[in-house]
């Protein structure tokens, strides 16, 4: 605890917090304290402007009280001594708990964490950072005519959390980094656009481009001038790392959350050790994965980051959990209970979500298809924890003909099915391993940073 | 804390103009399972946003206006924070442009009065009313419910003389309604925000949701089909208008920012469609002004005053929406931010567009057409073949097509709704459009 990673006012309230849990736990059988600071800023640059665009911060106080049954929580914006151990006594003043006992708060634990960084953005100028994104700006651009705008955006975000209960002390200071290329092209047809993206929990060392992302990305993005719609119906179809981590978030992610399974509205509930796809479907949540967009040391609930397998050989083995529902359902927790931030409850949430990766090398698991689909790109995913049913947008696919990819594009490309089906249907897993990196929401709201990936899959489903 | 920010920024020569934005949030949300609370939660919050405009150069020495913000929580330090602000905008390389002026501002019903007299026992009286209503539904059961309401009051100054203020209300619920038993069980997921309670309409939408609940236990799969597509309510609005927080087709395509930077294809008074329009003309505005609508504001962050834009006009484009900035760059009047999509009555019943046969989209999964294209491929959660004035549900299969393409080949309801983003006809049948089974 010797590192300074909170900012000053969190730093001068964190010794009073421990007064603050008991003063919760006279009441309630169990009692925390967090602290939450988070802000973020964006950076943009294109053909025609430049910004530099501070999010809203949000800085605040959450006093959490649980008897096992209700989990009430007051949120208050600001670090102030005095509103926070009042606010503890007359938070818990009027309300009456269910008498449990006390409840377990965990292994006892005192640590603090930061990001390991080799270019902290804290300590890049302004300046640096526009001119790094005019440099973008200006490469893209003069690769092709036909491109109307190139779109050049940096986005950091820091996180900083102390969770303090009975047992556990923690501190971090969580770094993210996201770079985004978008590129827009204008031809007789109309307005098509691509993107690239590199993202991080980590410093500014991950967001490098090079010359061929940029030509590969406006290659595309020219080639989707020339995009037929593709004919609907069943595909032998190569899911891009990306695309297959959409499908994990989609299938065993969302609908394993297990809030899903206390609401009565995951359908995998019903299949806790049954199979629910193929021998080579391995899925896992791990918010510990180094480096990772969806990383970080510990959920908002004090528990500290390890990797869960939610599906073993095609054996559904558990979900990922917060507090509440765990002790609800009466299983182990998980690391998974998060807030967007101080305004917002914890839900169980995912955070680095992926297929575990074959022994295929990728050459060999397109050479298996005569005639298919290769999607490299998504755009976004739908779940559906009851039905079972997924919707996965690909930006774009590519035709396979005779075990090799052509330059034939298609867009877009809708790829949906029934969940047990299109994972009973992957029959090849290549060697190799992606992530990447986006936000989550629940609903419509409720957004986490995550990433998802895992391997390029080979499957059989239903593209439109 | 306001006036000493005022003052500091009255007294740095550097800041050609300036605005402050001071917010504060009170709210409470309240989280119910079958039989019990999961989770109750207030939450405050407070904080002043500051845009400085000043004058920048590039590296040519072009001069132009750079613009800085910085957001501050109260008790925080002034000066540092505004010089922070200063110092992006002076690094930030823009075409000159300025920030708003005063203009009259109109007084647009933003708050729900009602929500207001007794913020958390109105949050708890919607969730009782859900479930008393859905007792009266035998098949479906209510396992889940989420109801938020928040109160968000907004004061905004400026130095070219602006000084306005807002209060608003916003009430978000979301329910789960689940039938049947064990491994068959099916469910129907709902997600509405109002401004007010009673915009909710609860019992109508909650007897539309426990229908579609029943009859997803009943639904089939999905047929390969191509002809008339019928929708309504919530899901056409959707359609149209865009989920409640992201915005829609038109909202991007309109966008006076695209349009300067060449990325829509669409110009003031050219046809927005692709090909000639075989079903009704379309007419549309984008409207700040609408009572109670989610994106209605008497004055946006600028401080642009609400309007009540002609957007469409005969399927040609009659405005791009635009902020000072691009309407300065683009010699237009500002309009500020793009407010809720809104559509005449069409001429026809309801009942007629229901006449003949054809298949019915209930919910999708989630209809999310390419922003720049409008094309579509979305999974059908529940929809219904309708033949010889019978209802088969179904389930899965996708709706494929192109959005304006669609809009262009259809008819609208005479019956009108309001769905938060949206007020327009309640229902549209679509002549031509593919559901691939």
């Amino acid at each position: 605890m010797g590192k300074k990673i909170l900012t000053p006012e969190m730093s001068a309230l964190r010794p009073d917090l421990g007064e603050a849990v008991s003063i919760l736990e006279e009441k309630a059988p169990y009692g925390a304290v967090s602290l939450s600071s988070r802000e973020y800023t964006r950076y943009l640059v294109d053909n025609n402007q430049e910004r530099v665009m501070p999010g809203e911060p949000t800085a605040g106080v959450i006093l959490t009280a649980f008897d096992g049954h209700t989990m009430r929580e007051k949120g208050v914006g600001g670090f102030h001594r005095d509103e926070l151990l009042k606010g503890a006594k007359e938070f818990v003043s009027g309300i009456h708990f269910e008498k449990n006992g006390k409840l377990d708060p965990g292994k006892e634990r005192v640590e603090d964490f930061q990001t390991e960084m080799e270019h902290d953005p804290a300590l890049v100028s302004t300046q640096d950072k526009l001119d790094y994104l005019r440099e973008m700006n200006q490469r893209v651009k003069k690769i092709d005519s036909r491109i109307v705008n190139a779109r050049v955006s940096f986005l950091e975000m820091r996180e900083k959390t102390v969770f303090r209960n009975r047992a556990v002390d923690l501190a971090q200071d969580v770094q993210r980094v996201h770079m985004s290329i978008m590129v827009t092209a204008m031809g007789e047809k109309g307005v098509v656009m691509d993107w690239a993206s590199k993202c991080g929990t980590a410093g500014l060392e991950v967001l490098s481009f090079s010359d061929d992302d940029l030509e590969k990305l406006v290659k595309n993005a020219v080639g989707l001038l020339d995009a037929g719609r593709i004919e609907p119906g069943e595909y032998t179809v190569v899911t891009a790392p990306g695309v297959s981590g959409v499908i994990a978030h989609e299938s065993f992610g969302h609908g394993v959350e297990t809030d899903m399974f206390v609401k009565e509205r995951a359908k995998a509930a019903h299949y806790v050790g049954k199979r629910v796809g193929s021998d080579l479907v391995n899925i896992y949540d791990d918010p510990g994965y180094p480096g990772a967009f969806g990383s970080y040391f510990f959920d908002d609930e004090g528990l500290p980051s390890k990797a869960t397998q939610i599906v073993k050989d095609g054996i559904f083995v558990r979900g990922i959990t917060d507090f509440f529902s765990a002790t609800k359902l009466g299983i182990e927790r998980s690391p998974n209970g998060r807030r967007q931030d101080f305004t917002r409850k914890v839900y169980p949430r995912m955070t680095n979500t992926f297929f575990g990766s074959g022994t295929m090398p990728l050459d060999e698991l397109i050479g298996q298809v005569d005639d298919g689909i290769y999607i490299p790109k998504v755009s976004s995913g739908m779940e559906d924890p009851k039905g079972w049913g997924i919707q996965v947008s690909g930006h774009y696919g590519f035709e396979i003909k005779n075990g090799v990819l052509t330059d034939k594009i298609y867009a877009p490309v809708g790829l949906t099915g029934y969940v047990p089906d299109v994972l009973e249907s992957i029959s090849s897993v290549s060697n190799d391993f992606d992530l990447s990196g986006g936000y989550c929401g629940k609903g419509t709201k409720e957004t986490v940073p995550v990433t998802d990936g895992g391997p390029h899959l080979l499957m059989k489903v239903r593209l439109g | 804390m306001l006036g000493k920010i005022q003052k500091a920024l009255s007294d740095n020569q550097a800041i050609k103009t300036w605005t402050i934005r001071h917010e504060t949030i009170h709210g409470f949300q309240q989280y119910e399972l079958k039989t019990s609370t999961e989770s109750q939660r207030e939450v405050t919050s407070e904080l002043f946003t500051v845009d400085v405009l000043c004058d920048s150069e590039n590296n040519e020495g072009k001069p132009g206006s750079g613009l800085g913000t910085v957001s501050l929580l109260p008790g925080a330090d002034i000066n540092s924070a505004l010089e922070k602000a200063v110092l992006t905008a002076q690094l930030v390389h823009n075409e000159p442009y300025d920030f708003a002026e005063p203009a009259p501002i109109p007084d647009i019903e933003l708050a729900d009065h009602d929500y207001l007299e007794d913020p958390a026992g109105k949050i708890r009286g919607v969730l009782n009313t859900l479930k008393e209503i859905t007792g009266s539904f035998p098949h479906v059961r209510l396992t889940a419910a989420e109801c938020f309401g928040q109160e968000k009051t907004t004061h905004l100054v400026s130095s070219k003389g602006i000084d306005a203020t807002q209060k608003d209300t916003q009430v978000y619920l979301q329910w789960v309604y689940i039938g049947g038993i064990g491994d068959s069980e099916v469910e129907t997921f709902a997600e509405v925000y109002r401004r007010r309670i009673s915009d909710l309409d609860l019992k109508e939408e909650a007897a539309l949701r426990a229908q579609y609940t029943s009859d997803l236990l009943e639904a089939q799969g999905p047929p390969s089909y191509t002809g008339p597509i019928y929708v309504q309510g919530p899901t056409l609005a959707v359609m149209v208008a865009g989920e409640m927080l992201a915005g829609s087709l038109f909202q991007t395509l309109s966008s006076a920012a695209l349009k300067y930077s060449g990325e829509t294809p669409w110009d003031i008074g050219k046809s927005i469609f692709r090909g000639d329009v075989k079903g009704d003309d379309l007419q549309m505005w984008a409207n700040r002004q609408l009572p109670y609508g989610i994106p209605s504001s008497s004055f946006d962050n600028e401080g642009i005053p609400a309007q009540r834009i002609a957007l469409i006009q005969d399927n040609k484009l009659a405005a791009f929406i635009a902020d000072q900035r691009f309407a300065d760059y683009l010699d237009r009047k500002p309009s500020g931010d793009f407010g809720s999509i809104e559509i005449p009555a069409g001429s026809i019943p309801q009942s007629e567009l229901q006449a003949g046969s054809y298949i019915e989209i209930a919910e999708y999964s989630w209809f999310n057409p390419s922003p720049v294209t409008g094309d579509f491929a979305c999974e059908i959660r529940l929809g219904y073949i309708v033949e010889d004035g019978k209802r088969k549900p179904f389930k899965g299969g996708m709706l494929v097509g192109n959005l304006l393409d669609a809009l262009a080949d259809m008819r609208w309801s005479k019956e009108t709704g309001f769905y938060g983003n949206y007020l327009g006809p309640k229902a549209a049948l679509f002549n031509n459009l593919k559901v691939v089974g």
